[in-house]
């Protein structure tokens, strides 16, 4: 790669040993790719919590602030051990790792948003902006719904990215990458009652039929879809699959037509799908033998107000028997709170955390609980139903919001298989 | 037999080797304490990955999937080579970290030429994988 002569000063060490190892990770990752130079990035996304504390050490070692950090979920162990989720000694453990991550946090000036949808909170990426970020659930939002210049990444490169402030630019990062090979077409299906969990299960279904880095255009939808729905059908791509970037024909701003969102070209590849592929993925996304749920998680990515809004709705005046986790940024329970939701959430023994609820929620993660952990989880997302299955390893229902309520407050699970119209 | 194929993190290594033709994540489908598979009903399930040189088409799922490189190479339970068709940024960046020599863009098709438990030899820095057949 052609790097600046400042980039060859942090590779030869003189920015200290941790931005040093950033760019040796930069260049490789972009000779592999064939990119041919670094872009200064504007701000990054870090996930601090989650990443292997010798790795943590090695790629911060020396590192002094470069560039403008946001952060991804945190662990939150003081929370747990209030709550009873995780024994005493566990829960110090993680409490000591987190506070010497934490002084790293601090001393690099970074700002602690621990959220999954920091668009929720106004920090949002203008179109074309190069911005690093973790978490493939932001990457894909911030692709597709604000037209970011977002590549796929792994944690530990959009960390390097975060230390040293440079991204090699490859990609989804070139114009002319960002075109859609891959037409999505509804057949014979009407959207008109379609919750998030229906464009989830749609979204799960279409990125695992497609192969690698590869972009998607979904036609057949109403133009200008409420957020809400944008935001879960492309959430669940890069879960499945690897898309990180997916046009929503008459929504999203690269595809005001389906020829922009093509780029004038035939597409490689026409998936039509209609209700039989998406019951299969409805039911396959269900992993369970018996109905009893334990807990319900929300929030994978972290709910919107609205979300928090219908949630506190269907809980007014009721009690739950399953323990009950909502995923959300601190700002966003603020606002939830003002509005009296959080009040009826927790006085029916709900709990909010900035946490992530799915990979490493509290409630279900063996790491976490232990032996204490539930062994059954229902939730509206079909990424986490995904990796509540496979990393949490607990039985899993997938379904509505409303059924997930229900049975967080009968500790039953009474969903029934979907009627695709 | 050989396969010439794109350097994605370059190193030398050999073992035998693990063909599925699906796509790969190392979050979720790689348990890093056993290096074996979790999956229910995966064709894998149960089936170790620790020091094989795995096949596979593509890598697929959330970006935390490098840090569970990390884990397994540090456990000694991380594949000691891979190959596939088409390496992803999530993908690499794990090979990468974790130090697993990997290829990808073969110039044959290495599903037809390499079968489970086929000896093979990695140098990913040259670009060439070996195919050394049943051991």
């Amino acid at each position: 790669m052609l790097l600046t002569d400042e980039e060859k000063r942090m590779l030869a060490g003189e920015y200290g040993p941790g931005v040093q190892r950033s760019l040796d990770l930069l260049v490789k990752l972009g000779d592999s790719f064939g990119a041919e130079r670094m872009a200064r990035i504007s701000y990054g996304h870090a996930m601090y919590d989650v990443i292997p504390e010798d790795f943590w050490g090695l790629i911060t070692e020396g590192a002094k602030p470069l560039t403008k950090v946001t952060t991804h979920p945190a662990y939150q162990p003081e929370q747990w051990k209030e709550w009873g989720i995780t024994s005493g000694s566990r829960a110090d453990e993680f409490i000591m790792e987190h506070q010497r991550k934490l002084n790293t946090v601090h001393r690099l000036g970074w700002l602690l948003t621990e959220t999954c949808a920091e668009y929720l909170l106004g920090i949002i990426p203008r179109k074309g902006e190069i911005v690093a970020m973790s978490g493939s659930c932001m990457q894909v939002a911030s692709n597709s719904l604000f037209g970011a210049s977002v590549d796929r990444a792994g944690h530990l490169c959009s960390l390097a990215s975060c230390i040293s402030g440079r991204i090699p630019i490859m990609g989804l990062m070139l114009p002319e990458n960002r075109y859609a090979q891959i037409l999505v077409e509804l057949d014979d299906l009407d959207v008109a009652d379609w919750t998030d969990s229906h464009y989830s299960c749609l979204g799960y279904y279409v990125g695992e039929q497609v192969s690698g880095l590869r972009n998607v255009a979904v036609t057949g939808l109403s133009p200008n879809i409420p957020f809400d729905f944008a935001r879960a059908l492309v959430i669940p791509l890069p879960t499945s699959g690897a898309v990180t970037l997916c046009h929503i024909v008459g929504t999203t701003p690269e595809a005001s037509t389906l020829e922009e969102a093509l780029g004038n070209r035939k597409p490689e590849q026409v998936i039509k799908l209609g209700k039989g592929e998406l019951t299969d993925t409805w039911r396959r996304l269900n992993v369970w033998n018996d109905d009893v749920v334990e807990h319900v998680a929300f929030g994978c990515p972290h709910c919107t107000i609205d979300e928090i809004g219908r949630i506190a709705a269907l809980l007014e005046g009721k009690t739950l028997k399953a323990s009950l986790l909502i995923g959300a940024s601190v700002p966003v329970v603020a606002l939830a709170r003002q509005q009296g939701y959080v009040d009826t959430i927790e006085k029916a023994g709900g709990h909010f955390l900035s946490c992530c609820p799915s990979i490493s929620n509290p409630f279900l993660h063996p790491n976490i609980a232990g032996e204490r952990r539930a062994k059954s989880a229902a939730t509206d997302s079909a990424r986490a139903a995904h990796y509540i299955a496979r990393v949490c390893g607990a039985k899993t229902f997938f379904g509505t919001k409303e059924e997930c309520v229900d049975a967080a407050i009968s500790g039953r699970w009474k969903g029934r298989e979907l009627k695709w119209k | 037999m050989e396969i010439r194929a794109h350097t994605v993190c370059a190193g030398k290594a050999e073992g035998e080797a693990v063909a599925y033709k699906g796509p790969f994540s190392f979050l979720g489908d790689l348990d890093p304490a056993t290096g074996k598979v979790p999956v229910l009903g995966h064709e894998l399930e149960g089936k170790s990955l620790a020091n094989k040189v795995f096949v596979f088409t593509t890598g697929k799922g959330s970006s935390g999937g490098p840090r569970i490189a990390w884990a397994a190479k540090r456990n000694a339970k991380a594949p000691a080579a891979m190959i596939c068709l088409e390496s992803e940024p999530v993908l690499s960046c794990g090979a990468i970290v974790a130090e697993i020599p990997t290829v990808d863009r073969p110039e044959k098709n290495p599903f037809e030429l390499i079968k489970t438990g086929d000896y093979v030899k990695v140098d990913a820095t040259a670009g060439i994988v070996e195919i050394l057949g049943k051991p």
